[in-house]
């Protein structure tokens, strides 16, 4: 596993983003990481948001009127990016843990990078034209 | 770095990290079920409030719907746990981190649950 042993938090935080450990392994744990990151905030604004359901159909109804602008749809999009690549990474890891596939886990990240770029674009172009 | 180890992390007990990735694989089969009921079978791409209630009078998608919440809170806090917890921080600070995450996540979770129950409660007449 990765040594990051020494330095204060913020040095070792701040190791994901060094150069110098850039492998394609590198790039899927830091991937693993920031859609991670983002997705747990996405999950808590989802949650905080949703509250307007409580307050009942003109509340809610008036936030999806404002949810179908385009900066909304941008971030929708970038959740759903971040979904497919936690996603698809998150069940080569599972598998690999189990050893199942674990000779071949690069080749298996670059095909989870490239099916989540491709699902993300169908799902964006999708979006955009609704 | 060739042949990296995925599995449970140093702080991470076993039990831990086997709810994180049953958690994680669980959400995948739920979250595509949410996006066909909740978007694309919707007419412009989200439900309106109506729709939500009309949808959560489904016993079945009352069950899926706390176990949604329930598993992606769980999950995210988890994994936001061991990101922390690669950081190696002290023992004080991870207990502290234990107690706020779960207290958070039991909170989430509540909530969630109630406001699920709430909007089903909106279509008995």
């Amino acid at each position: 596993m990765i040594e990051i042993t020494k330095g204060s938090l913020l040095g070792r935080a701040a190791k994901w983003f060094d150069p110098r450990w850039r492998t394609l392994n590198m790039l899927g744990f830091i991937l693993n990481r920031v859609t991670a990151i983002g997705l747990t905030l996405y999950l808590f604004l989802h949650l905080g948001v949703l509250s307007l359901l409580a307050q009942g159909a003109k509340a809610y109804d008036g936030f999806i009127a404002l949810a179908h602008s385009p900066v909304f749809i941008f971030g929708e999009a970038l959740v759903v990016a971040a979904g497919f690549i936690h996603g698809l990474n998150g069940i080569r890891i599972a598998l690999n843990s189990f050893g199942i596939g674990a000779r071949y886990q690069k080749a298996l990240l670059v095909l989870v990078l490239v099916v989540a770029l491709a699902c993300s674009l169908v799902f964006a172009v999708r979006m955009f034209g609704a | 770095m060739n042949n990296t180890f995925y599995g449970p992390r140093s702080g991470e007990s076993a039990w831990l990290w086997f709810a994180k990735a049953l958690s994680g694989l669980v959400m995948i089969v739920i979250l595509i079920i949410h996006f066909i009921a909740n978007h694309f079978a919707a007419p412009n791409g989200l439900l309106s409030y109506a729709d939500i209630v009309r949808y959560y009078q489904n016993p079945l998608v009352l069950a899926m719907e706390i176990g949604f919440v329930a598993f992606a809170v769980s999950h995210a806090l988890i994994g936001l746990r061991g990101i922390i917890l690669d950081l190696k921080p002290g023992a004080a600070f991870i207990r502290v981190i234990n107690w706020l995450f779960t207290l958070l996540g039991a909170s989430a979770i509540i909530y969630g649950i109630w406001l699920i129950l709430t909007i089903a409660g909106r279509g008995a007449a």
